[in-house]
């Protein structure tokens, strides 16, 4: 209790130093003075009297230093004024401080963004649903690995059968078109369960949810609860837009309530914008079995566990669960288990693709930061042993280790954390940036990752780690000095320092690597735009549309697909039309499925495999692809001619020995497709890729519900055919909506905006990472010349040249350089070969990164080299 | 840093100790004083305890208010001189009572051990 006072006593004395100070110097001159008297009165003579009253009080200076210590908390007043002696030796090397802060905060600031991107992930999955990092997947399994989804029976059993879970949820994403019959907009929604707004514990805006008995029975309930932003674009904001009628998908639907303003839906980072209960589904999808058929898994189920409940027990229950189901329906739920898991472990999903790419990034960039941290080291050792007078003067006045260290660390600390603060900075205006992406292909993403507390805290813990990191070797270095030589300064040979050369072959290494595979990558890319995609996207429109929304069969589809491209060819701009499945070039790529060909026996185990695209008659005069072989699918509705594939050369060389491939018999899907022709190769993932073999179906024989229509204009007028061709799906059938207009032009440099945003950074890093490697290098060289000055000097003296003396510098240091760069390119050269191109190795990345770096590195040497080299030898001599 | 650090420090924890309680109970006795007042009166009771080194007094007494065991305040002295006045508080009368009794006892045992002769220990 006492020392408590003491403390807060002491903590208080902190800030009026200069009047207690003033105290207890006039306090001292009372004591003197009227020790002095007393001394006259005894006799003495005036000076005498006080002389021996100061006698008598003793030594003032020791006594202060006591009093101080005894009056405010020593360490913290060490502290402020460490602060502040760093704050004016930090403002006295104006330009290496802002290397320094800018370099780290780039390093913090890029690193600080990507883990706001993570933590959104890990901890807030789901936007605007609070405690969202609780909630599990519920997925079934299927034997071969895969995750099918679940069906709504299935989910109906599981809600009372895995008690370890308080509220299981479902939901299906279904696209959905949206308004009056001939201006319908195509959006995305969910199908939800009838718990799924109340288990995500979520309010409403304005208006009510989902009630549960309103996902009981099928299609009794049309009404539906829309997004904040649908609120506030279409339906004007108004308190009265619930119990409004919104047309989706040919049914009118009230509008009960609108969600809260974060919330977007349960399947980051897709955007939704209504929810309906799941039992509409018959009545928006066209009388869809999804309600009563167990084998039709459109659901994906959400889970919360139960108070004091585990997700073991959970696991545990669910495969019980699933066990009983598999037995009771064998023919849905055969081999079909289940597995509970972390909402972030997404098995599938968009979700899944972009936590595994930012941990990559993550980790790039924190090797980036280390090697700003192996940078910063090495500027500040060269920076100390500038230093070593000062702080042997400070030892020998006194100064413990401590103080030494605690000088250096406070320094370097500071510097850290300034770096820190302008990364948290980078960070704030990185996210925001991000945070208006753009919709990438023909879904709505969202990306709402922001700086809070925790990304704030991230930042700091960077900023302190790297301080600590990159203060150790000079705080070490410095304390260990030794007084004594410190102030004899360069009168004896300085020990070698190997550590800062490693350290610097290090960094060189690194900067190899990261340069190769950014020239690399830089090179494919580059290269990617300018090769020729086998195909001609000039004047080629694309759209898609849809027919999901009403269940058809697959007559109606190629009755539909039939009578489109009739329409379409009788347009005046159109040259030629056709409809395709998959679109090459496309983000979400082109599926790749198993096949087996007549009368060919697999060598090895496996199966044959290629890419699939389902297109109609037309589409490789609409696409410029030529057939090489024989000639192109029969007519929409032609029903006698038999099943029919047209393969590519790569297919012909890889699985049919390079020659007769018309009249060969492929299998898959249970189906025999006989082989009618044989087109070029093309690109079908991306640029520059090596051939892939491929397989076209025609939509006669397998026709689809979603169809993606080319154009091929006449003349340029590409754009302007837009309306024309809405005019014509909506006289074909005024409730479908075309989406996703674009030139092929568009659709590519679209598809290209995710690989350009690496390739971007590479650009910006590259230069960055050589930069400060340079700056490393010259740290280093300076460093070790001007602790050598006194050699050089006699050197020069007995007749060395200077070009010589500079010359064995560079050779000394470039030894130590060579040695990083050479196992740096050895990496980067098995990564290369690993995992980058399959393609030969090039040789102007491998020799050109090599080269300047190497020019880079001889160019740090020199400069210093030169600049000892040309010191007058008797000026060096007398040099202390 | 010195050898002997360490003893040096203990040294003066006892000797700070000891003036602590040397001016808690003058200003007992003697009621408000100035600095060097305190100094002459345990000057005179103990010797040579403060006859070399006055000085060392100041950093107890700033402990001693911090504890809140005495307060101070500028008056006058007795030539009309502006000094700085200590006085003792409650609670500062407090302590005196428990660390005499602590004393006593000490110094009671420790007697008691000197006198103590080779068959008593036995």
């Amino acid at each position: 209790m006492r020392s408590l006072r003491r403390f807060f006593s002491r903590l208080a004395n902190l800030a009026p130093r200069r009047s207690q100070d003033e105290r207890l110097r006039e306090e001292i001159e009372a004591h003197i003075a009227l020790q002095t008297e007393e001394n006259l009165r005894a006799g003495l003579s005036p000076v005498e009297a006080r002389r021996q009253a100061l006698l008598k009080f003793g030594g003032v200076e020791a006594m202060k230093q006591d009093y101080r210590a005894a009056r405010g908390l020593l360490f913290i007043e060490n502290l402020l004024g460490d602060l502040r002696n760093a704050g004016r030796s930090i403002c006295r090397m104006p330009g290496l401080a802002a290397v320094i802060i800018v370099s780290l905060a780039i390093g913090i600031g890029v690193n600080t963004t990507i883990f706001s991107w993570i933590q959104m992930i890990l901890l807030q999955p789901l936007p605007g649903v609070s405690g969202a990092s609780n909630f599990l997947l519920v997925e079934p399994s299927s034997e071969t690995g895969g995750y099918p989804g679940a069906s709504w029976l299935e989910y109906r059993a599981l809600q009372t059968q895995v008690p370890a879970l308080r509220d299981i949820v479902a939901v299906q994403m279904v696209p959905f078109n949206v308004g009056e019959t001939g201006q319908t907009e195509r959006t995305f929604g969910q199908l939800v369960s009838g718990n799924y707004f109340s288990a995500l514990g979520l309010k409403p805006t304005i208006g009510r949810f989902i009630r549960p008995e309103e996902a009981e029975r099928p299609g009794t309930e049309p009404v539906v609860v829309v997004s904040y932003e649908y609120w506030q674009t279409r339906l004007g904001a108004a308190p009265e837009a619930v119990g409004r009628k919104v047309r989706v998908n040919e049914r009118d639907l009230i509008v009960i309530g609108v969600a809260p303003r974060e919330f977007h839906g349960t399947m980051f980072p897709l955007k939704f914008e209504l929810w309906a209960p799941a039992t509409m589904a018959p009545a928006l999808l066209g009388g869809t079995r999804d309600l009563d058929d167990r084998s039709i898994r459109a659901f994906s189920l959400i889970g919360m566990l139960k108070p004091g409940a585990t997700r073991e027990e959970a696991q545990a229950e669910f495969s019980t669960a699933m066990a009983q189901l598999a037995r009771e329906y064998p023919d849905a739920s055969a081999g079909i288990g289940g597995e509970i898991l972390p909402f972030w472990t997404a098995p599938r999903g968009p979700q899944r693709l972009l936590i595994s790419g930012l941990a990559i990034l993550q980790g790039v960039m924190l090797l980036l930061l280390l090697a700003v941290c192996g940078n910063t080291a090495n500027l500040m050792l060269a920076r100390g042993s500038t230093r070593q007078r000062e702080m042997a003067v400070r030892v020998a006045l006194g100064a413990t280790r401590w103080r030494i260290v605690s000088l250096v660390l406070s320094e370097n600390m500071l510097l850290a954390l300034l770096g820190a603060g302008l990364g948290a900075a980078i960070a704030v205006w990185g996210t925001t940036a991000l945070r208006v992406a753009p919709i990438i292909g023909a879904f709505p993403i969202q990306f709402q990752s922001s700086v809070d507390g925790l990304t704030l805290a991230f930042a700091l813990l960077l900023g302190a780690a790297c301080g600590l990191i990159f203060s150790a070797a000079p705080a070490i270095y410095l304390a260990r000095l030794d007084p004594q030589d410190g102030l004899r300064s360069s009168s004896n040979t300085p020990p070698r320092s190997r550590a800062r050369k490693v350290l610097m072959g290090l960094e060189v290494g690194l900067a190899m690597v990261v340069l190769i595979e950014a020239a690399l990558f830089l090179q494919s890319f580059r290269s990617a735009r300018q090769t020729d995609p086998r195909f001609r996207p000039e004047g080629v429109l694309l759209a898609a549309y849809d027919l999901s929304g009403r269940n058809p069969d697959e007559a109606s589809e190629r009755e539909f697909a039939a009578r489109l491209l009739e329409r379409l060819r009788s347009m005046p701009d159109v040259e030629a039309a056709a409809i395709a499945t998959n679109v090459p070039l496309d983000l979400h790529g082109i599926p790749v499925r198993p096949f087996t060909v007549h009368g060919r026996v697999r060598s090895e185990p496996g199966q044959d495999r290629a890419i699939f695209n389902t297109v109609t008659p037309g589409y490789f005069r609409v696409m410029a692809i030529p057939l090489l072989e024989g000639t192109d699918f029969a007519e929409m509705r032609d029903t006698a001619a038999p099943a029919q594939a047209i393969v590519n050369e790569e297919f012909v060389r890889r699985y049919l020995n390079g020659a007769d491939a018309i009249g060969r018999q492929i299998q898959t899907r249970a189906k025999s497709f006989e082989i009618i022709g044989v087109a070029r190769n093309s690109v079908y993932d991306a640029f520059g890729e090596p051939a892939q073999p491929a397989v076209y179906f025609s939509y006669r024989d397998i026709p689809a519900m979603q169809g993606e229509i080319h154009l091929r204009t006449r003349g340029a007028a590409e754009t302007g055919l837009t309306s024309e061709a809405r005019a014509v799906l909506r006289d074909l059938d005024p409730m479908l909506a075309l989406y996703d207009v674009r030139t092929f032009s568009q659709h590519i440099e679209r598809n290209l905006y995710l690989r350009r945003i690496p390739a971007r950074m590479f650009a910006v890093l590259g230069p960055l990472l050589l930069g400060l490697a340079a700056i490393g290098i010259y740290a280093v060289v300076s460093y070790a010349v001007a602790r050598r000055t006194k050699e050089i000097g006699v050197r020069l003296a007995f007749g060395a040249t200077s070009g010589r003396v500079a010359l064995q510098i560079i050779r000394e240091n470039l030894a130590a350089i060579t040695w990083g760069g050479t196992i740096g390119w050895i990496l980067a050269l098995a990564v290369s070969i690993r995992a980058i191109s399959k393609g030969p190795v090039s040789l102007p990345v491998f020799i050109g990164v090599p080269a300047i770096l190497l020019c880079v590195a001889t160019l740090a040497c020199w400069i210093p080299a030169r600049r000892a080299s040309r010191i007058d030898p008797m000026a060096a001599l007398r040099h202390e | 840093m010195a050898p002997n650090g360490g003893a040096m420090k203990q040294k003066t924890d006892v000797l700070q100790g000891t003036l602590a309680l040397m001016v808690l109970k003058t200003l007992d006795v003697l009621g408000p004083l100035h600095g060097y007042g305190i100094a002459r009166r345990i000057e005179q009771i103990s010797g040579d305890l403060l006859a070399v080194n006055q000085g060392t007094l100041y950093p107890v007494l700033l402990k001693l208010e911090q504890e809140g065991a005495i307060a101070s305040e500028w008056g006058a002295s007795e030539n009309t001189r502006r000094a700085r006045f200590y006085r003792l508080t409650r609670e500062g009368r407090k302590q005196l009572q428990v660390e005499t009794k602590d004393w006593e006892q000490t110094a009671a045992i420790i007697a008691r051990f000197f006198e103590a002769k080779a068959e008593d220990l036995s």
